[in-house]
């Protein structure tokens, strides 16, 4: 079905769900493509809940989906590499008719690269978003002969501009989201957005930005994100938003740099994280 | 199971922390969190914030909130067509809510009300109550007395 493998070719960063409990655990995988430049750990972090996401739609019969809200913490423990396959686990925690709540873990050969704490998302009606009948399909087909890996081309880099700041102390950008994209067919369909992960993405590469200009750590050659927590989305972002993102030191010692990081549409704040970064290993 | 019986005390006893759990949600100073605050009006807080909210309070407080529990224990023994019509909230409907959100000031209720619009009615005050209800409805199930804050 040409229109289904385009639609889900996009975005969709799961190959194969090889178990999956009603309203409880959910395991899977999925082949980073060989061909991806890069493949940052914020689209880790969207495998994992794109498979949590099948899970819970399975159980609301597809009436309902989540989409990005709370993340209490994601721990950023290795990068991942084009070529590896990630083993992709998530573990509901509770599931209604208004939100999701789940935690999950990405390992490759076996060993953790990405772990999700208690993320929460809002539960809302598929038919906003996306063709219930071809997500069903789709679910079929992860669970049986699991989808052809590698036809995700990747994501294009944040488009940011307009640098300004405080060196050391804080530093802001503007994000322009695309006004197309390939993702957006799939994400959503009928309602594109530009996604949550991504937009973590775009902050973090702000943050870190922030962090090239802090004293060397002891012992490291730089800084590093090692934690993402009390990340909160409060808004959907259609394409060709512009945004200002902004990261500030908290808190900063020899084994940490604790930055905050928001976005802001206007005086509206669209999202905040904090970020933790430690010294990169490697000196 | 009613609100009237929720003492003061018990209340100003988990206020601190429920200020806290509020004022890290919602990011703003807890000095700013007062008892009579409405969540949306005073402080800001949208949609997702509710959902973090009682995510963090039941952390806290270690209970388990049901969400839209306010809504549903308002409710009481009216059916929900008899609580509201239509997405907009009966007459009687509205005279339990007022009963039941009695800590709200009563110039804050507009008739018609929405059923999307009752979470504008909350304070902070009505989730010390929520916890409250929680932290006995938990105890109660374990056989026990209150719970502390």
């Amino acid at each position: 079905m040409p229109g289904m493998e385009a639609h889900f070719r996009a975005f969709s960063l799961v190959d194969r769900i090889t178990r999956l409990e009603a309203g409880g655990r959910v395991e899977g995988r999925y082949h980073v493509p060989e061909h991806l430049a890069a493949f940052p750990a914020s689209l880790v972090a969207e495998a994992v809940g794109q498979l949590a996401a099948w899970a819970a739609m399975a159980v609301l019969a597809f009436r309902r989906r989540p989409v990005a809200g709370l993340a209490a913490g994601i721990d950023l423990l290795a990068p991942v590499r084009p070529g590896q396959t990630l083993e992709l686990a998530a573990e509901l925690e509770s599931l209604d008719e208004e939100a999701v709540a789940y935690s999950g873990v990405a390992l490759v050969n076996a060993r953790p690269v990405v772990r999700l704490e208690h993320c929460v998302g809002p539960v809302l009606p598929v038919e906003d978003f996306d063709d219930p009948a071809a997500l069903r399909q789709r679910l079929a087909l992860l669970q049986a002969d699991g989808a052809r890996p590698g036809g995700f081309d990747g994501v294009p880099a944040p488009d940011l501009t307009g640098w300004d700041g405080e060196a050391g102390r804080v530093r802001r950008a503007m994000l322009h989201v695309p006004t197309e994209a390939v993702f957006f067919a799939d994400h959503f369909p009928r309602r594109p957005v530009y996604p949550g992960t991504l937009l973590m993405h775009a902050n973090l590469e702000v943050a870190a930005a922030l962090t090239r200009e802090l004293p060397r750590p002891v012992g490291g050659q730089g800084w590093t994100a090692r934690r993402v927590s009390d990340v909160k989305l409060r808004a959907f972002t259609p394409p060709g938003e512009v945004l200002e993102l902004q990261a500030a030191v908290e808190k900063l010692d020899a084994q940490a740099a604790d930055t905050l990081v928001e976005t802001r549409k206007g005086t509206r704040v669209i999202s905040r994280a904090r970020v933790r970064f430690v010294p990169e290993a490697g000196a | 199971m009613s609100n009237a019986d929720i003492t003061k005390e018990e209340i100003l006893a988990v206020f601190p922390k429920v200020a806290a759990t509020m004022a890290d949600a919602l990011g703003c100073d807890v000095e700013k969190v007062k008892l009579d605050s409405s969540l949306i009006d005073d402080l800001g807080a949208e949609s997702i914030d509710f959902l973090d909210i009682v995510f963090r309070l039941e952390r806290a407080f270690k209970v388990k909130i049901p969400r839209g529990k306010i809504v549903e224990e308002a409710r009481g023994d009216l059916s929900e067509s008899e609580f509201d019509q239509g997405g907009v909230v009966s007459a009687a409907g509205f005279e339990r809510l007022k009963a039941y959100l009695n800590e709200v000031p009563a110039e804050r209720f507009k008739s018609p009300l929405k059923v999307a619009d009752i979470p504008r009615l909350f304070t902070v005050e009505t989730f010390c109550k929520m916890v409250i209800r929680q932290q006995r409805a938990a105890a109660a199930a374990a056989g026990g007395g209150a719970a502390p804050a």
